[in-house]
């Protein structure tokens, strides 16, 4: 098991560097000049767009930048700064506690609700219960988040007051609203993926057996039926924990968090190379580890996977 | 649908009406609470500012903070549009070329350091300073020796004097009667000397001389607040006792927080929300005519556009009213020249090739042989598109063009393709005054190898005008620069399309919103009717 972990581990090396290689390289091919339209319609000095073109690397070829900004990660850990002179060490500090906020209260929001719909859902088969959770699952799916997002801030923000309609300034009752359309999606995939995993394992045999066995219901289902069941279902929600990095780019813009996400964005448009590489590369660190995670736990769910 | 045009009711009224209404409006509005004595506290919407340092301030974001924190030599009128008294006391000419500026004893930086003649001083070199890369740097280069600093040949400018305490001197290269204009913009504020000390830590919390101070630090895209400085050295000290600037990344979030009652003031309200603004706001809302010009530029290094006829042609086939009702709900003011209706000097019906003619707009595009197939630029932004394509139709329905085709790409993809000029067609771009004069309305932008001149129009004529203005005192320079207007109308190296009004809505609290030419909210008239 250790072995194997390190050798994952180790496989991080070559993904990270391809990872920022790869980022750096489409930053590099947005076309234009970031420092010329930093000043807006408003043209600066020739002098001073030429030192922040010096300051920022911008004059040397591709490779030549990304090796500067490689040497100034390994040798002195910095990551470059933006166009305003922050360095991305401190956005990234300042930031990723409240995507970590989002993706946790998103995590547990879709779990919860998605495998208590998807478990009631094929306990009651066929039944009202049943139909209205394939009914709202479809339509959830089917709706793009940023609807989603709108409609969520209009019901229970605006008109009902329950939530914040935006900013973080209620502690975790600001996150609630950006979780449930961050994880609205999964929530129904993994709501319509338990539901026929669940249906399946109830008509196996080792649930009849169980149920002959004379044990209680809850206990077939619970002990029986929801452990082989959910083994997809984890799977799912730690590729989907990986992905929902990239969700946060909508849902915290519109949301007004500011977290990782909004900053990616607007750094893209800024064409901030070392700041979009600083953050994706974080994105794919918190990919690959998750999926490590999830890889383990694999083992613990299910005796049959063993790793060597 | 159209709205009726509604404008801000308090439009003109200064700072005595906005107390006679705060002093009645605990009566009127008694259901919702008293009005705070000392002023209250407003909330209003911000995007994240770049910079905060003024010398580096040239975006919105920023600018709107700057203004509160800092007082420069010369304050703009929001009724005139007129330079007036801020630190400097008066200020004397005999030639437009030397200055002297008296300054008020009165004015005293944040932290108590009186602002002297040498704060300027210093900040001004400082700002020009290639080594400080200030975006604001060019706005200084009417200073004798901005040259020699900006390009690290000098420490100083020659042209920069403190003769005492309280006299600053300015030598400038050549006559510039606008001078006292262009000095209430914020890469003239004076910052003190402990800024230049570390100016990292100075940008986290800048200690200004204006009307607000910092209460704490900038909080990075979250928000800034200001607290009313009591020791200012004006005469009209703010109206609420704090102000807190919200950081918002999305103007949609922003309208529903102040439909919520989160927010008191949205100056921004996004286009797709116009229609609805007075069903959801009644009496709370306001429309605001600004100087943000919106033209459609020719690039004269192409053949096709050289003709004049061709340009005015293009011009008259455009309905810009009828833009105005069917894409904006109303909600710009249809240009009739180059320079903003807001402004003074701004006339009503300055652009005879403004007015609606497809007719004779045909025939003379016919006779001056325009292209028939054309190609329309602009950058992907809110709604660009749609009013760049609705110009295409017109021109396509009304003009012997056969085919049009778009090109739409990133603002910094944009502004290359202009200056490698690129560009083969009609391009879309806006404009927005820094300082109410009609100098900066139109000299980079139409004078001979000016910074934002993208059509690269070049006018012997035009340029003798802008000059002559320029040189002029500023008290009879208005026709001057009207006369050099009149050339550009004529030559229409740009089409005049309309200026933008801003739209602000504001929560029940919070009364007199107004807003100036250059789309910032007046906060410091703001008054608070309830807790």
């Amino acid at each position: 098991m250790t072995r194997y972990i390190i050798r994952r581990l180790l496989q991080f090396i070559p993904v990270v560097f391809i990872s920022t290689l790869i980022v750096y390289a489409l930053v590099f091919a947005i076309p234009g000049d970031p420092i010329r339209a930093l000043a807006g319609d408003r043209a600066m000095s020739e002098a001073v767009q030429e030192s922040l073109r010096e300051q920022y690397n911008l004059n040397d070829p591709f490779i030549v930048q990304y090796a500067k900004y490689m040497w100034g990660v390994f040798t002195a850990l910095d990551f470059g700064t933006t166009f305003q002179g922050r360095p991305v060490l401190d956005i990234i500090t300042q930031r990723l506690p409240v995507t970590l906020q989002l993706a946790g209260v998103t995590f547990v929001v879709q779990a919860i609700i998605g495998v208590i719909a998807g478990a009631l859902a094929a306990i009651n088969r066929d039944r009202f219960l049943d139909r209205l959770v394939q009914v709202s699952t479809v339509v959830v799916v089917a709706m793009p988040v940023l609807v989603i997002a709108f409609l969520l801030q209009l019901t229970f923000g605006l008109n009902l007051g329950w939530f914040p309609i935006s900013g973080t300034g209620q502690g975790l009752r600001s996150f609630i609203l950006p979780a449930i359309a961050l994880g609205a999606v999964s929530m129904a995939m993994i709501a319509r993926l338990l539901r026929s995993e669940l249906l399946d394992a109830l008509q196996s045999d080792y649930v009849r057996t169980a149920t002959a066995k004379g044990l209680t219901r809850s206990r077939v289902i619970g002990r029986h039926g929801m452990r082989n069941s959910m083994i997809p279902v984890v799977t799912f929600m730690g590729a989907d924990l990986a992905t929902m990095m990239s969700g946060t780019i909508l849902v915290e813009t519109i949301f007004n968090l500011p977290g990782l996400g909004e900053q990616v964005f607007s750094s893209i448009q800024a064409q901030e190379g070392t700041v979009v590489v600083g953050i994706v590369t974080l994105f794919v660190l918190f990919f690959v580890v998750i999926n490590l995670i999830v890889d383990i736990i694999y083992g613990l769910l299910d005796p049959r996977i063993r790793y060597e | 649908m159209t709205l009726p045009k509604k404008r801000s009711v308090f439009i003109g009224a200064g700072m005595t009406s906005a107390l006679v209404l705060s002093a009645c409006a605990g009566g009127a509005d008694g259901e919702s609470g008293e009005a705070p004595e000392d002023g209250g506290t407003i909330s209003v919407y911000n995007c994240e500012p770049q910079y905060m340092i003024p010398g580096n301030t040239t975006e919105n974001c920023g600018s709107r903070v700057q203004e509160q924190l800092f007082t420069g030599l010369t304050l703009v009128d929001n009724e005139t549009y007129e330079a007036i008294p801020g630190v400097a006391e008066s200020w004397d000419t005999e030639d437009q070329i030397t200055w002297t500026f008296e300054l008020s004893e009165d004015y005293t930086f944040h932290n108590g350091d009186p602002v002297t003649a040498q704060d300027f001083v210093d900040t001004f070199n400082w700002v020009v300073d290639p080594d400080n890369a200030m975006a604001g740097a060019n706005f200084h280069d009417k200073f004798l020796g901005y040259e020699d600093v900006s390009q690290g040949e000098a420490e100083e400018m020659e042209g920069v004097r403190a003769l005492d305490d309280h006299t600053l001197e300015f030598e400038l290269t050549e006559p510039f009667g606008q001078l006292p204009l262009v000095l209430t913009y914020t890469s003239f504020y004076p910052m003190p000397s402990e800024a230049f000390e570390d100016i990292d830590a100075y940008e986290a919390a800048p200690i200004g001389n204006g009307r607000y101070q910092m209460d704490g630090e900038w909080r990075r895209d979250d928000g800034i607040d200001l607290e009313r400085y009591e020791e200012w050295g004006g005469e009209e000290p703010g109206a609420p006792q704090r102000i807190e600037w919200v950081s918002y990344s999305d103007v949609d979030t922003a309208y529903m927080d102040v439909l919520s009652g989160e927010l008191d003031i949205m100056p921004e309200v996004p286009p797709n929300r116009i229609a609805q603004v007075e069903d959801d706001f009644g009496e709370n809302w306001s429309q605001n005519e600004t100087s943000r010009f919106i033209y459609m530029g020719f690039p004269l290094y192409q053949e096709e556009y050289q003709d004049v006829d061709v340009r005015r042609a293009m011009s008259m086939a455009i309905d810009r009213d009828e833009i105005n009702d069917s894409l904006f709900d109303g909600s710009q003011t249809p240009a009739s020249g180059v320079l903003p209706g807001i402004l003074p000097q701004g006339r009503e019906g300055a652009c005879e090739f403004c007015e609606f003619d497809p007719e004779a707009a045909a025939e003379l595009y016919e006779e001056a042989g325009g292209p028939s197939t054309v190609t329309m630029y602009t950058d992907t932004g809110t709604g660009h598109d749609e009013y760049v394509e609705a110009i295409g139709n017109m021109w396509q329905q009304h003009l012997p063009i056969e085919d049009i085709t778009y090109e739409s790409m990133e603002f910094a993809h944009y502004l290359e393709l202009h200056e490698s000029e690129g560009v083969t067609g009609p391009y879309r771009l806006g404009w927005l005054l820094a300082y109410p004069s009609p100098q900066y309305a139109m000299e980079p932008l139409y004078s001979t190898d000016a910074h934002s001149n993208y059509s690269d129009y070049s006018s012997e004529e035009f340029d003798a005008a802008i000059q002559e203005a320029n040189f002029a005192d500023l008290e009879d320079s208005d026709e001057l620069y009207q006369n050099a207007e009149n050339i550009l109308l004529e030559d229409m190296p740009v089409i005049p399309l309309w200026f933008q009004d801003y739209f602000i809505v504001h929560s029940d609290r919070v009364e007199n919103v107004d807003m100036d030419l250059s789309t910032f909210v007046r906060v410091e008239d703001v008054v608070v009717t309830a807790e």
